[in-house]
C-alpha cells in the first residue's frame, strides 16, 4: 500500500523532500487538502462553461459546414457555406451596417458622455437632477426602449413627427425606421439616446476622482474651461475613456434586441445587423448550417477584438 | 473692464451651458414621461394630444393587462417568470462563481493559469455562436419552454466576467482571517463559507447590482428558448404583445401599461440602491 503512488502525488512527494514516508491515504488527504479541494470549488463554473459554452461552440463550427433545416439529416459541403456567404450581398450589408453601427455608436455616447460629464462636473445648477435623468434610460429593458420608440418614429401621429409638425418643420417629418435610407440611422440615434447615459456617469466617477485641488490650480492659474478639459481632464480619464469606448464598441458589434424590436432589420435588409441576420437565416428560413457559419464569422471577429483589446487594456486600471 | 466683460460672457457661457443640459434633460427624460402617460390614458388621448398629460388617470389598463382580460394571457404570469429567471439566475451565479472566484484567488493548484487563462477566453464568446447549438441542446434536454433552461443559459453567460471580478475581490481579502478560522480547525470549505463569505456580502451584493438589469431584459435566448406563451418572460412578452393584440383592435395604451411594468422594477430598484449602483458601475462598465 505504501507503493501506491499515483502519479497526482509526484510533485507533492518531490516538494516534501526529506521528510518520512507517508501513507498513501495520508499523502491523498494532503494532497486535497492543498490542491484536490480547488478543483471542487471549480468544478461547477466548469461543468456550465463547458455545458453550455465550450460544446455549442464546437457545434457551431461544426454545424457551418452542412446543409441543414433542422428536421433532415445535415449534409456535409464543406465550405460551400462560406462560399456563399462571401457572394450574399445581404451578409455584406448585414456586415456593413454592424461595422457603422460599432464606429457611430461609441463615438455618440462616449462623446455626448464626456461632454455631459465634463458640464456636469462643475457641479452646476441642478448637477444631481441632470445625473439622474440622463441615467434614467439606461436602465430601460432594450425591448421596451425600442417598442417605444416604434410608437415616438411612427409617420402619422408618432411622438417624433407630431413634434416635427408643432414647431412648423412639418417637412422634417419622415418615415423613419420604414425608409430604407433613414432605418439605420434610427435605429443607432435610440442606442444612443438610450446609452450616452452609461459612459456619463461613469466619466463622471474618474472626474471626481481628480483631486479638487488639480481643478482648482488650473482654475487659479487663469485656464479657461476648453484648457482645463484638454489639460487636466482628459489626460487624467484617458485610460477610462478608452476602456469604455473599446466594451462600447465590443457591445456594438453584438447589438441585436433594439433593431430586432424596432426593425427586424428590414425595410429589406437596410438595417439588418449580423445578429438579426442569423436569427433571420435561422429561425425563421431554418437554414441552421448557414446560419452557423455567420455566427463563425461573428466569432472571429468578437473575439479576435476582445482578446486583442484584452491584452492592452488592463482592466484594474479602472477601479477606484 | 476687461475683467467685467469677460466675465459677463461667462456668465452667458454657464447660462448657455445649463439651457443645454436642460434640453438634453427633456430629450432623455420625456420618452419615459411619455411611456408612463400613454400607459394611463385612452388610445384615442394617446393618438390626438401626446403631448399633454391624460385629463383623466386609467389605472385600469394595469389591472386589464394584469389579469390579461384583452389578450386571455395574464401579465401576472410573465412577471412571476421574469422574477424566477432573475433571481434563479442571480442564486445560481454568485453561488457558482464566488466558489470559483474563490479557487482562482487562494488556491495553488496544478493548472490554474490555464484555467484563468480560458475564462479570459470565455468572456470574448458572444452569445450569439451559442444560440443555435443551444436551441437544439435545450430541446434534447427537455428544457426548452423551461425557466431552468434560460436560468443555466444566463448563468453561463454572466460566469466569465463574474468570476473575473470576485477572484479580484477575493485576492484583496485579508488572508490573516483565513488563517486563524484554520488554525482553529476550519477545513477550507469551512473557511470559505463562515468566514470569507460572510464577510464579502457588500461585494456579492455589489455583484448583483451589475448582473440583474441584463439579465431582466434579455431577449436573445429567450426568444428562441422560450417560446410557449406560459414560459414567456417580460421581453418577449413585451415584444408580442403589440402583434397580438393590434391584429383584433388597437390596444395602445395596454401595451404601454405592459411595457411601465416590465421597467417599474428596475426604476424601484435604481431609486433604493442608487448609491450602490454608481459603485458597483465603475466595475460594471469593464463587462
Amino acid at each position: 500500500m505504501t507503493e501506491a503512488v499515483t502519479h497526482d502525488d509526484r510533485g507533492l512527494v518531490a516538494g516534501a523532500g526529506g521528510r518520512p514516508p507517508s501513507t498513501g491515504a495520508a499523502r491523498w488527504r494532503r494532497w486535497w487538502n492543498k490542491q484536490g479541494i480547488w478543483y471542487l470549488f471549480l468544478a461547477p463554473a466548469a461543468v456550465l462553461l463547458v455545458a453550455f459554452m465550450a460544446y455549442p461552440l464546437v457545434q457551431s463550427l461544426h454545424t457551418a459546414l452542412f446543409s441543414w433545416n433542422g428536421l433532415q439529416p445535415r449534409k456535409f459541403i464543406g465550405f460551400q457555406n462560406f462560399v456563399e456567404l462571401a457572394h450574399d450581398p445581404d451578409f455584406w450589408a448585414a456586415l456593413w451596417h454592424t461595422l457603422v453601427f460599432s464606429v457611430v455608436v461609441p463615438v455618440g455616447t462616449v462623446g455626448i458622455g464626456l461632454l455631459l460629464a465634463v458640464a456636469i462636473s462643475r457641479r452646476v445648477f441642478g448637477h444631481k437632477v441632470f445625473r439622474v435623468g440622463y441615467y434614467m434610460p439606461v436602465l430601460l429593458a432594450m425591448t421596451v426602449v425600442g417598442i417605444l420608440w416604434v410608437r415616438i418614429y411612427e409617420y402619422n401621429w408618432g411622438l417624433l413627427n407630431s413634434l416635427l409638425r408643432l414647431v412648423g418643420l412639418g417637412k422634417l417629418a419622415l418615415p423613419w425606421i420604414a425608409d430604407i435610407r433613414y432605418s439605420l440611422g434610427s435605429v443607432m440615434a435610440v442606442v444612443i439616446w438610450q446609452y450616452a447615459g452609461f459612459p456619463m456617469v461613469v466619466l463622471l466617477a474618474a472626474i471626481e476622482n481628480i483631486p479638487q485641488d488639480l481643478h482648482d490650480a488650473a482654475t487659479i492659474d487663469g485656464a479657461s474651461e476648453r484648457q482645463r478639459l484638454r489639460n487636466v481632464i482628459l489626460p487624467l480619464v484617458q485610460p477610462v475613456l478608452i476602456s469604455i469606448s473599446i466594451l462600447q464598441v465590443i457591445a456594438s458589434l453584438k447589438v441585436f434586441d433594439v433593431v430586432f424590436v424596432l426593425t427586424k432589420g428590414g425595410p429589406s435588409e437596410s438595417s439588418s445587423v449580423l445578429g438579426t441576420y442569423l436569427y433571420k437565416q435561422a429561425f425563421e428560413l431554418s437554414e441552421f448550417g448557414y446560419a452557423s457559419a455567420i455566427a463563425v464569422v461573428m466569432f472571429v471577429i468578437v473575439f479576435l477584438l476582445t482578446y486583442l483589446t484584452q491584452r492592452f487594456v488592463k482592466y484594474q486600471e479602472v477601479e477606484f | 473692464m476687461l475683467r467685467t466683460l469677460s466675465s459677463a460672457w461667462m456668465r452667458v457661457a454657464k447660462l448657455l451651458v445649463i439651457g443645454l443640459l436642460m434640453i438634453w434633460l427633456v430629450v432623455e427624460v420625456y420618452p419615459i414621461l411619455f411611456l408612463f402617460m400613454t400607459s394611463v390614458s385612452t388610445d384615442r388621448e394617446a393618438l390626438n394630444s401626446p403631448f399633454m398629460p391624460p385629463s383623466s388617470i386609467h389605472l385600469e389598463n394595469y389591472a386589464e393587462v394584469w389579469q390579461g382580460v384583452r389578450t386571455k394571457q395574464p401579465f401576472a404570469v410573465y412577471f412571476r417568470n421574469s422574477v424566477v429567471a432573475t433571481g434563479g439566475t442571480l442564486l445560481l451565479l454568485l453561488a457558482v462563481s464566488s466558489l470559483a472566484g474563490y479557487a482562482l484567488a487562494r488556491g495553488r493548484f496544478r493548472g490554474s493559469a490555464a484555467i484563468q487563462q480560458s475564462f479570459l477566453l470565455a468572456l470574448a464568446v458572444p452569445a450569439h455562436v451559442l444560440l443555435i447549438p443551444i436551441f437544439f441542446f435545450m430541446t434534447r434536454l427537455g428544457l426548452r419552454n423551461n425557466l431552468l433552461g434560460v436560468i443555466l443559459m444566463y448563468t453561463t453567460m454572466g460566469l466569465p466576467f463574474t468570476v473575473y471580478l470576485m477572484r479580484a475581490y477575493f485576492a484583496s481579502f485579508p488572508r490573516e482571517l483565513e488563517e486563524a478560522a484554520m488554525i482553529d480547525g476550519c477545513s477550507v470549505f469551512g473557511a470559505f463559507w463562515r468566514v470569507v463569505l460572510p464577510m464579502s456580502r457588500g461585494a456579492v451584493a455589489s455583484l448583483a447590482i451589475v448582473n440583474v438589469s441584463w439579465i431582466w431584459s434579455e431577449l436573445f435566448f429567450a426568444l428562441v428558448l422560450l417560446k410557449s406563451a406560459a414560459a414567456r418572460t417580460l421581453p418577449i412578452a413585451v415584444a408580442s404583445y403589440k402583434q397580438q393584440v393590434m391584429t383584433s383592435e388597437m390596444n395602445i395604451t395596454g401595451q404601454f401599461a405592459a411595457m411601465a411594468m416590465a421597467v417599474i422594477p428596475m426604476l424601484i430598484f435604481y431609486f433604493l440602491f442608487q448609491r450602490q449602483i454608481t459603485k458597483g458601475m465603475t466595475v460594471g462598465a469593464f463587462r
